[in-house]
């Protein structure tokens, strides 16, 4: 009995995981309304494949807006309706950017479908000239080609041979192709040369991040387990009122909404919603306010200030040094002249902790590493570091802030900080 | 023998047939000596070791607790997708140790590339593959990898492939033990691929493009049986690339706090009481400069050693007075060996006639430092010498003062003309420094390095005859003429010594600058051995 | 001995055969240094012929009287043999130096095997992963702190690395032939350029991988736990750390110390100049990987000390050097590049060119090696006689000798005596020892041929002082006898103070020294006797020369005691000095054996390139002897060859020369021709220019031409630095080298 509840509910937790961990789950459940993206994305592409025409599409919009995963869910669909009559090409602009290998891509992935043998050795235009008869056999056989370009912003880098070869294609040969450009760049089909953009029939869906309801209904939708067979009744039905509750409380209404306000793409809430997912008691096997609290900590840092947290007083020391040197409107300062200003405040203040030169260049490489400063230029490797102009990389501000949050720091460290003001 | 002829096959078959066939034959491969090289299984990807529970694991890194629950819950319970981690914290806080023992305790495979080991994209590629074909390189085969991939689109291919057959592999395995009801449920599914050191990637020339392949890598391959681990020195924020990803989920390690140090240092002391008293008097100060761990206690063995001096056993477990003893005897170590970063024993058996230990500064007793001024410890023609000086103070000096210390023929009267600059000094002294202190040791041309050369030599002449304790000509060839003879030979010389930096070109065509990249008491050392009055052509600096 | 059939043979082949293995020791060395020296040194070897020319010219006229004996004997008879003796006596002197130097390293090499062998039970202690930990891609888990590398900074103080490359090389084989894997990397694997990738490389190619495109350390850890190559230390020697790259170092060495518990490296670091080069070149993060110990070897002073002493002490028999060469070397050394090898190339030299000009130099080569009858047989002694004649030293010997000795006999002294002076030499230089006196600087004193006779008579007249021993006089006149000889002085000042302790042990070492030589060692003994009888005798007045001398009376037995014998030290020294150690140059027939010619090596060694062209350029018509510029000096003539012009017009200006005025000027000259034109017609030259001919209607173009010609000329020989883009119209002269 015990042992039932333990694993169902480790089953609720793994569901709740997986859908988190499957974009698609996310994104059918919103857009499942006739005029979303999904539907026109999935009528366009239908429209080409029945009416056996080419056809070209731009998918815009900020990244981890779902792009992709619509676009998935249409063409799962779109395979399910026409099972033999569309194939599928995949291409990344990270993997493919340089034309070579994307059209030796399209070639392996062209082999793989028609089950015909891959050379590796086969050289570019071997690769080119087999995608454009490959093209027209398949319009023959009235067999769609949907080639799914993503980081399409990466393919308009360069002489854009690819697009340039395959729009043109679609153009001469008796083909049926449909090219799906995916950037999160909007001004994508800018990047185009002419030849290529007169060529391109200039369709673009622009994908938004959903608005605040929309995140809030799509989380209470991914949060609900089904009241089914699969988990016990009462466990299910409790588990999806705790589930209500939290949405309802206020203060985790604050929470979510500072949470989206910097960043409201699916994506990021899926990411928030993993933290928390992962974050639930196995003991009560219910998912509490608590769990999304520490989500939303855990999740957005502030990475400067954790680094000053982390350096020791020496390392304080000399951020304070630089940040009067800054103040001074000095041109630049180097490891030299921080010392020159250690110096002289321990000469002004007698403090308890002035270092050999040695060791305070070892804090100061530390700082580099920390990366709290950095060299202002990268030339002048023969210079020594002493020597090489080095600029911080955190605001006073934060610095303040740092003092005050590190437990012992010395007070003439604040001091001199507020002195600058 | 029979590996010669089967190893060229390796890559070749397919995943399953392979380890199948391995798995029945590896039994009685074991029975051969314990340095042959059995075959791998699938469980070689598993960290392996005893099992460790969860709280020996915590009790194990002391002050690391939460980070460690927060891996776990995220890691989540068996067979559970995971969204990327992105585990960062400063130098020796523990990333890499926790995540490999909390793979030890959870008994799940992982494929672990540390990017500095692999210090090339390919090398990595290819190290991946390696593991994941359970493919291990031996001189049987030649030290050769499974595949050979350079390009980022060949690796994720290979990747895809060679992760559905181990994931497939796993499969069948996990299903065996299900039948099996065998206890503590299998090694699951999943498949985790960890980088560490991943903060190196950003300094490869590729880095603009791997970087966001690395990052994408989990939405690209798009399987949820793959988890991603990225182990990383800096925090997110510092690895935008221009064109942006999906941030992974982070999981923060602080710096230690002097507790957990503290805790740290004592866990496998011979005396943990002595040890502890020890600490009371040297960690605080310590703890000041430095808070990472390694260097903290490289700095604590010798120290400690010599905490023990007065002690005949080390094992007693020391009473108050017995601790002032030892704190008053201390002290003046810690405060000495505060300020030293880097020491070199010098083993007793060989002969030196060094100190014992040399710091990197002048050990702060008197007597020493003095000593150490006085004498120049590594030989240098003296022209050399003379070469070396005047590239001194051509980095040191700006030019235009040249004609004030030296005249033109460097002829004998400059002893009063050296007086020049120490009057100009009070007016231009605070610009000069400054911008001293700002550019670092000036450039200069060849030209004005030999003409400085040749001032300082033709001065230095007589005086440099004195000090020849034998007044019979033997330094009376010390004269310029010969000097200068081969002065580019010594140039060549000083930059291998890297005593002198030269830019990029050929000293013919004249357009290479030249510094001198020597500390003041190099130069001074140099000077006195010279008895060449180096001061006197310097600026007073305060 | 070769037969005088094949002398070219033995002529070109012998010779070239010990430079060849000497220059492949030392390939850097002529990348950083002077190639002149070697091409000098080949073409001396090369040809006999050629040195008898230009020796010929030399304006010594002993030298020259020689060389037309030579001239009337035939090369084919010399020759051979001279390069056979040459041969002979080289090939010993430079085993004596390679064997001097290994075991002057000998000590510290075993301190360091010593010491990897301490690193490497140290890190088996910890436990030795087996194959398979070994070689996955992730570390070893353990709960102790991170590993240190442990390395060796073996800290040669010098920072001419010529030296040290035969070290480091030799230091590898006596670690392989001890029982450790090794492999030598050098500054050139750590460049920038290739970064880790390439010092990776080369690191997997010292040992034996086979064919591995992707260098990876991890094939090396692998490899290290295959098949037992784990039960020797895997040392890794990077010879010169000055010059490696800092970045690609941290790089290596941060990856070292992430495999070595898998892979425990031992590393060797050559260091040039201080432990500070290796702060300067790693960050700290890298450092701290660090478990570093220092080792030091021989100073190039101790070395040069102890080649010194074998080579031209010990051996003087065989071979030697005049004073002024002496002299000559050791400012050399000291002054321009303080390398052995340079030295050790320059006595080559000597020896060869000795050899080569020396023709008695064949019977010493035949002295070493003892088989007369042939030698005798291959020079006629009337011959032989010829040269004795001719020897300045002969005749002086005669005065010597009254009796008129044969040559025999006074050969068999000459090596007696020098038996004799090397001892003496030998003990004042242990004597030296207590006031740090370096024997290169004694041995220059001590070869002084001019400080000789008063040295002497000074001894002479302190002698008979010495009789009544009266201390107080005796030194004073010590002082004013030493004050000749600086070295000697200071070393007989530093043995009156020394206290007893060191005394006795000097006088231990110096009963060792004179052993075999019996003459010598008796004085010591009747000097030590007669100290005993001296202070059992007169201990009053001692005393009261101890309270003249030191004002103080405190313990005065103790102080007696110590001067009685510091005295009859003293006074055994001055016996030395009197007796043996007469300057090689004043020994009769030590023309046979010493080398005198500086002029001579000194243009071997320092060809002075710049200086030459320049001074070339200054004065062509010395070297071109044209009848016109003969005439008229040094004045600037049309016909003269253009560079020259420019370059003597160019001293005119400063280091910054207006090409507009330059031209002018260069082109006034040339104008003189149309007024003196039938002169520079009928000038025979044909190193004149073709022009000349045409000169008649020379336009500005080919002027300009000419000009322009020369100027590149100049600019390709250094001279100059082409216009900069402040300054189009100037030209700068690249002023240095004169």
């Amino acid at each position: 009995m015990e042992m039932k509840r333990e694993n169902h509910k480790g089953k609720a937790l793994n569901l709740l995981r997986s859908r988190v961990c499957d974009p698609k789950f996310a994104f059918k459940a919103l857009y499942n309304s006739p005029e979303s993206n999904y539907s026109k994305l999935k009528f366009m592409i239908s429209s080409s494949v029945t009416e056996a025409c080419n056809n070209s599409i731009l998918l815009l919009g900020p990244r981890g807006s779902g792009k992709i995963s619509v676009l998935e869910l249409v063409i799962r669909d779109l395979l399910d309706e026409y099972p033999d009559s569309i194939s599928v090409i995949r291409l990344s602009g990270l993997l493919h950017g340089d034309d070579i290998s994307a059209f030796k891509e399209i070639a392996r992935q062209l082999c793989m479908e028609h089950q015909l043998l891959f050379s590796k050795s086969a050289s570019f235009d071997d690769n080119s000239q087999f995608m454009v008869a490959m093209l027209k056999e398949c319009g023959l056989a009235h067999k769609t080609v949907i080639f799914v370009l993503d980081e399409f912003d990466l393919f308009a880098q360069g002489k854009q041979r690819l697009l340039y070869s395959l729009l043109d294609a679609m153009q001469s040969v008796t083909s049926q192709a449909v090219v799906v450009g995916i950037s999160c760049r909007l001004d994508a089909d800018q990047l185009l040369e002419k030849r290529v953009r007169s060529r391109f029939s200039h369709r673009k869906l622009l994908f938004m991040p959903p608005s605040m309801e929309d995140s809030q209904s799509l989380l209470v939708h991914m949060l609900t387990i089904p009241v089914d067979s699969s988990f016990p009744r009462d466990y299910a039905i409790e588990f999806n009122r705790k589930v209500q509750n939290i949405v309802e409380d206020k203060r985790f209404k604050e929470t979510f909404s500072n949470y989206l306000n910097f960043d409201s793409s699916v994506k990021h809430l899926l990411k928030f919603l993993f933290c928390a997912i992962s974050h639930m008691d196995l003991k009560t096997g219910f998912l509490s306010l608590e769990n999304f609290k520490t989500a939303f900590s855990s999740i957005n840092r502030q990475p400067k200030l954790e680094c000053l947290r982390n350096s020791s007083i020496l390392e304080l020391y000399i951020l304070v040094c630089m940040k009067r040197l800054e103040v001074k409107e000095k041109s630049f300062c180097n490891f030299n002249s921080v010392m020159k200003e250690y110096k002289s405040i321990h000469d002004s203040f007698q403090t308890s902790d002035y270092y050999d030169r040695n060791v305070c260049l070892r804090a100061f490489e530390h700082l580099i590493n920390r990366e709290l400063i950095c060299f202002a230029d990268n030339r002048g490797h023969s210079l020594s570091v002493e020597y090489r102009p080095v600029k911080l990389l955190i605001s006073s501000a934060e610095l303040n802030q740092g003092l005050r949050a590190y437990h012992s720091c010395p007070a003439i460290l604040q001091k001199l900080m507020d002195r600058e003001g | 023998m029979d590996k010669e002829e089967e190893a060229p096959q390796i890559p070749r078959r397919t995943r399953r047939s392979s380890t199948s066939s391995w798995a029945s034959t590896s039994n009685d491969v074991s029975s051969v000596k314990v340095n042959s090289l059995e075959p791998q299984t699938i469980n070689d990807l598993l960290v392996g070791g005893e099992p460790v529970s969860l709280d020996d694991l915590l009790s194990n890194f002391p002050g690391r607790n939460s980070q460690i629950r927060e891996i776990v819950h995220l890691l989540g319970p068996l067979n559970t997708p995971m969204l990327p981690l992105f585990v960062y914290g400063g130098a020796s806080t523990g990333k890499t140790s926790i995540i490999l023992q909390l793979f030890r305790h959870l008994n799940r495979p992982l494929v672990y590339s540390s990017c500095r080991t692999c210090y090339n994209p390919r090398i990595l590629f290819e190290s991946i593959l390696n593991q994941l074909h359970l493919h291990r390189r031996s001189a049987a085969n030649g030290y050769s990898n499974a595949k050979r991939c350079e390009r980022p689109s060949d690796f994720v291919n290979f990747l895809r492939e060679a992760l559905t057959n181990a994931i497939n592999n796993l499969k069948e395995k996990s299903e065996k033990l299900m039948s099996s009801k065998t206890m503590r449920g299998g090694i699951g599914n999943m498949i985790y691929l960890v980088f560490d050191n991943f903060q190196l990637v950003r300094e490869w020339d590729k880095s603009s493009t791997i970087l966001p392949l690395l990052f994408n890598l989990y939405d690209m391959l798009k399987m949820p049986e793959v988890g991603l681990i990225f182990i990383s020195n800096s925090s997110p924020d510092t690895f935008y690339s221009n064109m942006g990803y999906v941030e992974p989920i982070p999981v923060y390690f602080p710096d230690y706090v002097e507790a957990d140090i503290r805790k740290i240092l004592l866990r496998n002391q011979a005396n943990p009481k002595l040890y502890s008293s020890f600490l009371d008097v040297s960690l605080r100060p310590f703890f000041r400069i430095t808070r990472q761990i390694n260097e903290l206690s490289t700095a604590f063995k010798p120290l400690y050693e010599k905490y023990c001096e007065p002690l005949s056993d080390k094992s007693i477990v020391p009473n108050e007075d017995m601790k002032r003893r030892l704190f008053s005897h201390i002290m003046l170590h810690v405060s000495s060996s505060l300020n030293e970063i880097f020491k070199v024993s010098s083993l007793p058996l060989s002969k030196v006639e060094s100190s014992k230990e040399t710091t990197q500064k002048g050990t702060p007793r008197k007597l020493e430092h003095c000593e150490e001024v006085a004498k120049l410890d590594f030989h240098m023609s003296t022209s050399a010498k003379y070469l070396l000086i005047s590239a001194f103070l051509a980095s040191r000096n700006p030019a235009t003062l040249d004609a004030s210390l030296f005249d033109s023929k460097g002829g004998s009267d400059n002893r009063k003309r050296k007086r020049k600059p120490s009057e100009k000094v009070p007016e231009k002294k605070e610009s000069l420094e400054e911008e001293l202190l700002m550019k670092g040791p000036g450039s200069f041309p060849l030209e004005r390095l030999l003409a400085i050369f040749q001032c300082i030599v033709s001065v230095a002449d007589d005086p440099s005859d004195e000090e020849e304790q034998n007044g019979f000509g033997l330094g009376v060839e010390g004269a310029c003429g010969d000097l200068m003879s081969d002065v580019l030979l010594q140039l060549s010389s000083l930059c291998n010594a890297k005593f002198i930096f030269k830019g990029r070109s050929c000293p013919i065509e004249g357009s290479t600058r030249y510094r001198s990249s020597i500390s003041e008491d190099l130069a001074l050392k140099v000077a006195r051995s010279l008895k060449f009055p180096l001061s006197s052509y310097l600026y007073k600096r305060t | 001995m070769a037969p005088s059939s094949s002398p070219i043979v033995t002529d070109s082949l012998d010779p070239s055969t010990p430079t060849e293995t000497l220059d492949n020791d030392l390939q850097p060395f002529f990348v950083l240094h002077k190639p002149s020296s070697r091409r000098k040194d080949r073409s001396s070897t090369g040809q006999g012929k050629q040195r008898k020319r230009n020796e010929l010219s030399s304006p010594q006229n002993t030298k020259k009287q020689e060389g037309s004996v030579n001239e009337e004997c035939d090369y084919h008879l010399f020759k051979p043999l001279q390069i056979e003796a040459f041969n002979s006596v080289w090939s010993r002197i430079e085993s004596t130096i390679k064997d001097v130097l290994r075991d002057l390293n000998s000590s510290a090499f075993k301190d360091i095997q010593r010491w990897i062998l301490e690193c490497f039970n140290a890190a088996r202690l910890h436990g030795e992963p087996n194959i398979t930990e070994a070689t996955r891609s992730f570390p070893i888990l353990s709960n102790a702190t991170p590993g240190q590398l442990s390395a060796a900074l073996v800290i040669t103080r010098n920072i001419e690395f010529v030296d040290d490359i035969l070290t480091f090389e030799e230091l590898g084989h006596f670690l392989k032939s001890h029982g450790c894997h090794v492999a030598k990397l050098s500054s050139v694997d750590f460049s920038m350029k290739n970064g880790i990738a390439g010092c990776l490389k080369a690191l997997l190619r010292e040992f034996p991988l086979g064919e591995i495109d992707s260098a990876d350390i991890s094939i090396l850890a692998s490899w290290y736990r295959e098949q037992d190559n784990n039960n020797k230390p895997l040392v890794l020697i990077i010879s010169d750390l000055e010059r490696c790259c800092g970045s690609v170092l941290t790089e290596f060495v941060l990856m070292l110390s992430e495999w070595v518990v898998k892979l425990p490296v031992i590393l060797i670091i050559g260091v040039a100049t201080t432990v500070d080069a290796l702060r300067n070149a790693l960050p700290s993060c890298a450092l701290q990987c660090l478990c570093s110990s220092k080792f030091m070897i021989g100073t190039p002073d101790e070395r040069m000390d102890t080649i010194v002493e074998a080579v031209l002490v010990k051996h003087s028999t065989t071979f030697n050097i005049g004073h002024k060469v002496a002299l000559f070397l050791r400012n050399y050394f000291i002054n321009q590049d303080g390398t052995l090898t340079s030295f050790i190339r320059a006595l080559k030299l000597a020896c060869l060119l000795h050899f080569s000009m020396e023709p008695v130099s064949l019977i010493h080569g035949h002295m070493l090696a003892e088989d007369q009858k042939d030698w005798i047989s291959a020079l006629s002694p009337e011959i032989l006689l010829k040269y004795m004649d001719e020897f300045p030293s002969y005749d002086r010997s005669q005065i010597a000798s009254q009796a008129g000795k044969s040559i025999a006999q006074g050969l068999s002294d000459l090596i007696t005596e020098k038996k004799l002076w090397s001892t003496a030499v030998l003990c004042l230089c242990e004597a030296g020892k207590y006031s740090k006196v370096r024997l290169l600087d004694l041995f220059c004193e001590v070869l002084n041929p001019d400080l000789y006779p008063h040295r002497d008579s000074v001894c002479h007249i302190r002698n008979e002082k010495d009789q009544g021993l009266s201390s107080t006089n005796g030194h004073s006149q010590q002082y004013s006898s030493v004050q000749t000889g600086g070295l000697i002085r200071q070393i007989v000042r530093k043995v009156r103070d020394l206290p007893t302790g060191a005394l006795g042990q000097l006088i231990k070492r110096w009963e060792k020294l004179t052993a075999d030589i019996s003459e010598i060692h008796d004085k010591l003994k009747t000097f030590q006797s007669s100290v005993r009888c001296e202070d059992r005798r007169s201990p009053r007045k001692s005393s009261k020369d101890i309270s003249k001398r030191y004002g103080s009376k405190a313990s005065l037995d103790a102080d007696n005691e110590l001067t009685m014998l510091n005295l009859q030290a003293v006074a055994f020294i001055d016996c030395l000095v009197r007796n043996y150690m007469r300057p090689i140059e004043c020994m009769p027939f030590h023309e046979i054996s010493c080398f005198k010619n500086v002029e001579k090596l000194q243009v071997v060694l320092i060809g002075d390139p710049r200086r030459r062209i320049q001074a070339d350029l200054l004065d062509s018509h010395k070297i071109l002897r044209c009848s016109c510029c003969n005439k008229t000096g040094n004045a600037l003539l049309p016909s003269r060859q253009d560079s020259s012009i420019l370059y003597s017009l160019a001293q005119e200006h400063g280091d910054l020369i207006n090409l507009h005025d330059w031209f002018q000027s260069f082109r006034t000259i040339l104008h003189q021709t149309n007024k003196r034109k039938p002169k520079s017609k009928q000038s025979p030259q044909p190193k004149k220019r073709k022009d000349t001919a045409g000169s008649g209607d020379q336009n500005e173009a080919s002027i300009q031409a000419r000009f322009c010609r020369a100027v590149t000329e100049m600019q390709i020989t250094g001279l100059l630095r082409m216009p900069s883009k402040r300054r189009p119209d100037f030209v700068q002269r690249v002023a240095f080298g004169l």
